[in-house]
């Protein structure tokens, strides 16, 4: 369960604030898989980083018992300097995982992400595909309540992106997801109810078919 | 998963990032150990090595060369605390994506690493020494120690102080790192505030540095001692900028942690 309690966020431009949540409250239920909608710019991506306590709202307080995974997007996440390997050390160190678990979780995500001979070089080498399967292969081996997942899936050619969405399915048995995409198929898919970020405000929708009808509107 | 204490997570983000830290700094070959003791040890050795030819200085019962290591890793250790204290944040900050890494953790560690290194070229330095048969020995062994001590946690709050203000600021982190280096030469670490005159001693003497040089010479050598050192004003030059850092870090952690 996730509880947004009159959260506001917003970017200070030169001459206004940009909200991009304005004292928005509501109650994400437990159990459910969300898809997450918007345009470019509405505040997706913030709203995950929110979620995933990387940052924070200007006003509110979103509250959950739940553990959430970081922010899996094309971005950031990664020290360029790093190779693959010592990436998945170094997040399963904060993790306080032994030594066992650290060798397993690198066997897992060398399988997994396919990287090959690039598992041992900088990832600043890296193209945006090899580093969202590091890090969508590196969550998988994490058994968190949320995973938190930005636009990573629609990556990688069409045997990987099976590859993955077979991996979450069997992953959403025990977990939840909060899946920002631009895919529709993909939503529907895999996720059970949406909401739409538009303009400030949160529209929470039962169903992922009504959250992308009410996407489809906003974009007439 | 499981809920740890906000200690265990402290250390276990402290450890990764430690060895990140010497991965990146060292890289993964073997050779890179050498050149991070070497890097330490470069210009002690250039500056030991001259000044020991060169000047005529003597000093009773010293022998010079130990001196000026002796300042000269007290000094780097110092400068090194605080210059990679500034970097940390932009150094580290695709890391922030995990929420259990701050930036205080990214300081502390620097921090970590650079006494770890100076703590090796010590023992480097002193396995020379012993091969020359200089005169190492230390008049006060536990002064020395708690002196050092002082002097990381000095580090540490200049350190913490710019790096904070550089995130606001951020040439205020690049002016801090231009004034280090003329430091060398007003700091006491090549001579003795009592070989001064008496005009020159009274300006040096609000240098805070040069206190902590001369608690170290006090401490270490027989034939000097500490009645240079004002404690109570060192004490001032350590607990502000703490003060004022750890305020302003923890009015600004989640500014650092969202850029």
């Amino acid at each position: 369960m996730i509880e947004l309690r009159n959260v506001s966020k917003f970017y200070q431009t030169k001459h206004n604030r940009n909200y991009v949540l304005n004292n928005v409250t509501f109650t994400i239920p437990s159990g459910v898989n969300v898809g997450i909608l918007g345009r470019n710019g509405a505040g997706k991506s913030t709203l995950l980083r929110m979620l995933g306590g990387i940052d924070f709202p200007n006003q509110g307080i979103i509250s959950s018992p739940n553990s959430f995974s970081w922010p899996m997007g094309l971005a950031g996440g990664f020290q360029g300097s790093m190779t693959g390997r010592q990436n998945v050390k170094f997040v399963c160190r904060i993790y306080g995982k032994s030594d066992y678990e650290i060798n397993q979780a690198i066997l897992s995500v060398k399988d997994f992400s396919e990287l090959g001979d690039y598992f041992d070089m900088p990832i600043k080498t890296y193209s945006s595909g090899m580093r969202s399967r590091l890090s969508f292969g590196l969550s998988l081996f994490f058994n968190f309540d949320y995973l938190i997942i930005d636009e990573t899936l629609s990556v990688g050619d069409k045997n990987f992106q099976e590859k993955s969405k077979k991996a979450l399915r069997k992953k959403i048995e025990t977990c939840n997801i909060l899946l920002v995409s631009h895919s529709m198929p993909i939503l529907k898919e895999l996720c059970d109810v949406g909401i739409v970020i538009h303009k400030g405000k949160i529209h929470y929708c039962d169903t992922i078919e009504d959250a992308i009808q009410r996407y489809n509107n906003i974009n007439k | 998963m499981l809920k740890r204490s906000a200690f265990t997570i402290f250390k276990s983000v402290v450890i990764a990032l430690f060895l990140r830290e010497v991965q990146t700094r060292f890289g993964s070959r073997r050779l890179g150990y050498f050149w991070a003791l070497f890097d330490a040890m470069f210009l002690v050795l250039i500056f030991a090595g001259l000044k020991s030819v060169l000047s005529k200085h003597s000093m009773h019962g010293i022998d010079y060369p130990v001196f000026i290591s002796v300042s000269f890793l007290a000094f780097f250790l110092w400068k090194k605390i605080v210059s990679s204290s500034i970097g940390a944040f932009s150094a580290n900050s695709a890391l922030f994506a995990y929420k259990q890494v701050k930036p205080f953790d990214t300081i502390f560690t620097r921090v970590l690493l650079e006494i770890f290194v100076s703590i090796m070229a010590t023992l480097v330095f002193i396995a020379i020494g012993l091969y020359f048969q200089f005169n190492l020995h230390v008049q006060n062994f536990n002064m020395l120690i708690l002196a050092i001590l002082w002097l990381i946690l000095f580090g540490f709050s200049i350190g913490l102080m710019s790096a904070v203000f550089s995130h606001y600021y951020e040439t205020f982190g690049k002016m801090v790192k231009i004034i280090l280096t003329p430091l060398l030469f007003i700091s006491a670490i090549m001579y003795t505030v009592d070989s001064l005159p008496p005009i020159a001693r009274e300006i040096i003497l609000y240098n805070p540095l040069v206190h902590f040089m001369e608690m170290i010479h006090g401490y270490y050598f027989i034939t000097l001692d500490t009645r240079y050192v004002d404690y109570e004003y060192i004490f001032y030059w350590t607990i502000i900028p703490l003060y004022i850092g750890l305020y302003f870090y923890v009015k600004g952690e989640r500014g650092i942690l969202s850029t």
